[in-house]
């Protein structure tokens, strides 16, 4: 089980699959006017996001064409310039280099060559922005293939077609391997018994996936490429069971919106099934009302990230998604705080080292492709952790 | 005119009461803890040190009114709160006490605190906390209740271990 445990795969990892993949840094809305900036990292590497004073955005490496020092300390914040504290160099919105102290001890020099350094490749796709620190491969459309419309599930519950991300962000350190995230926040085999706690305490819309196994309709999703989804929405029998339930003038008004938009049976469908519950591979997790990021810190440490997906255009919905995400997500939530010392005991229990392999082949006697290409199968089995383990090992052991 | 003075009778009812709370969230007795809130009552731990936070905008880590705080009490009390199950060790210090009165006869009471925290649940870890509490207490049939109270991590913005205990 060295996969979980070996610090030389885990840098192996962050070479093959976080430097020369598409990873998600951040959504446009965080950074809405000229100036604003959040600083993240891909894989371990520290970079920074800025929105330029032309509105475009960039994300640099954050470190001093110099010396290397880290430009900028904050988590966000908005900036004219960056300066580096060391020596005093200076850049712009777009990276450029400014201005250098003391340019008499050089013969010559280009400032043009020295500024921030860019991330080599960088897209997006409806305001969410992925980097790649590699210049060469696939184009972000490639990566994310059919796994887009997860996306657009989402983001199509705004009357606006756009979501914002302005709440803030919680960052909850588990003492895992990061692997463990997206493989339980797309594991629906674990729900009544890790959260067996929330379940005798109160009525929640995961209810449906912990009856008797013949019941439950939700099922699980290979959609290629590592992007992997649970589907609670077959299980759903009316519109908001995703958001426990909605009515009010307010709610009428939002229906009306997206029915403007879609039609009365495309707005029927998006208010039954809700926002997606999906892993886009390798950090990017949609956790339905909420945007979640896998964060690696070591082979035995990484931090889940979350904050509530606001939709633009109804802010009716802010309040109680803010209060939605508080009970489900972060360290003192109902939920994730069950989830995480779960995973730290998994990792415990992996130093076991003589037991090379664990067991995943649950699914395996039911599990069929859709129409379109997918694997699908029952909400409980490990359909999906398979679909994450093959890509894994292809991304691995390519040339 | 200024705000009246707290008499030191308060001000060591205060302390006792800041005392009491502590050593029943420390020793996981979660229903005499839920006992000293008032109905009406508000428990939050902002998900950052900014004084302007607003927990209509922004996360928080918890942001309960009294429904949501029996809810977190009662799920500690199923049993199978697996990330407080069993209970984590836990000893707090409350220091820098400072009170004052506020509107409707109501006290405000701020204090730093100190808990180490024995996490027990899967390989034993210590973990510190610090931060600042701002107390909102009423006189309930005579007795000092909780109608608020706020907690300011130092580290409330950076990755947190599991909060899953009553802090």
């Amino acid at each position: 089980m060295s996969l979980y445990t070996d610090p030389r795969i885990f840098a192996d990892e962050m070479e093959r699959i976080f430097h020369r993949g598409w990873v998600f840094v951040g959504h446009e809305s965080e950074i809405p006017g000229p100036g604003d900036f959040v600083t993240r990292t891909l894989g371990t590497q520290p970079v920074l996001m800025v929105r330029g004073s032309e509105g475009g955005v960039s994300v640099f490496l954050n470190r001093c064409a110099h010396r290397g020092t880290m430009v900028c300390p904050a988590a966000q914040g908005n900036a004219r310039t960056f300066a580096c504290p060391y020596h005093g160099w200076t850049y712009g919105l777009g990276g450029e280099l400014l201005g250098v102290p003391y340019p008499g001890g050089y013969a010559s020099f280009d400032k043009s060559a020295h500024g921030l350094p860019r991330v080599p490749r960088l897209s997006s796709y409806r305001g969410f922005v992925f980097a790649s620190l590699c210049p060469r491969g696939p184009s972000l459309g490639e990566h994310l293939g059919a796994a887009t419309r997860l996306i657009d599930r989402s983001c199509d519950l705004s009357p606006e077609g756009e979501i914002e991300l302005s709440a803030g962000w919680v960052k909850h350190q588990c003492a895992a391997n990061w692997k463990m995230l997206p493989e339980n926040d797309s594991d629906g085999y674990h729900l009544g018994f890790v959260h067996l706690a929330l379940f005798k305490t109160i009525r929640t819309q995961y209810r449906r996936v912990v009856g008797d196994e013949k019941t439950i309709r939700a099922v699980v999703r290979d959609w290629g490429h590592g992007h992997i989804e649970i589907d609670w929405s077959p299980g759903y029998e009316g519109p908001f069971e995703w958001l426990g339930g909605a009515s009010g003038s307010g709610v009428d008004d939002y229906v009306a919106a997206l029915e403007r938009r879609d039609g009365a049976e495309a707005a029927r469908r998006r208010i039954v099934e809700g926002p997606a519950h999906a892993l886009i591979f390798p950090n990017l997790f949609l956790g339905e009302t909420n945007v979640a990021i896998v964060q690696p810190v070591s082979v035995e440490e990484c931090v889940h990230w979350h904050t509530p997906i606001f939709l633009k255009g109804a802010p009716q919905f802010n309040s109680r998604l803010l209060r939605m995400s508080e009970a489900g997500m972060g360290p003192a939530s109902f939920l994730m705080p069950d989830d995480l010392i779960v995973a730290r005991r998994n990792q415990a229990g992996l130093q076991a080292s003589l037991a090379e392999w664990i067991e995943l082949s649950r699914g395996l006697n039911r599990e069929y492709v859709d129409a379109e290409g997918r694997g699908v199968s029952h909400v409980t089995d490990e359909t999906t952790n398979r679909a994450l383990w093959r890509h894994y090992r292809q991304v691995m052991v390519e040339a | 005119m200024g705000p009246a003075a707290v008499s030191e009778a308060e001000r060591s009812a205060v302390t006792e009461f800041l005392y009491i709370e502590a050593r029943l969230a420390d020793e996981a007795r979660y229903a005499e803890w839920l006992a000293l809130w008032t109905d009406d009552a508000v428990y939050w731990v902002p998900a950052t040190t900014d004084p302007e936070a607003d927990p209509e905008k922004h996360l928080s880590h918890i942001y309960d009114n009294r429904a949501r705080l029996e809810t977190r009490v009662k799920l500690l009390q199923t049993g199978h709160r697996y990330s407080q199950e069993p209970p984590s060790h836990m000893r707090r210090l409350i220091s820098n006490i400072e009170v004052a009165k506020a509107e409707e006869d109501e006290l405000v009471a701020g204090s730093n605190f100190l808990l180490a925290e024995l996490s027990i649940q899967a390989r034993h870890e210590t973990h510190w906390w610090v931060g600042r509490a701002t107390h909102r207490l009423r006189r309930v049939d005579g007795e000092l209740r909780i109608r608020s109270k706020k907690v300011v991590l130092i580290n409330a913005a950076e990755p947190l271990p599991n909060l899953a205990f009553l802090i």
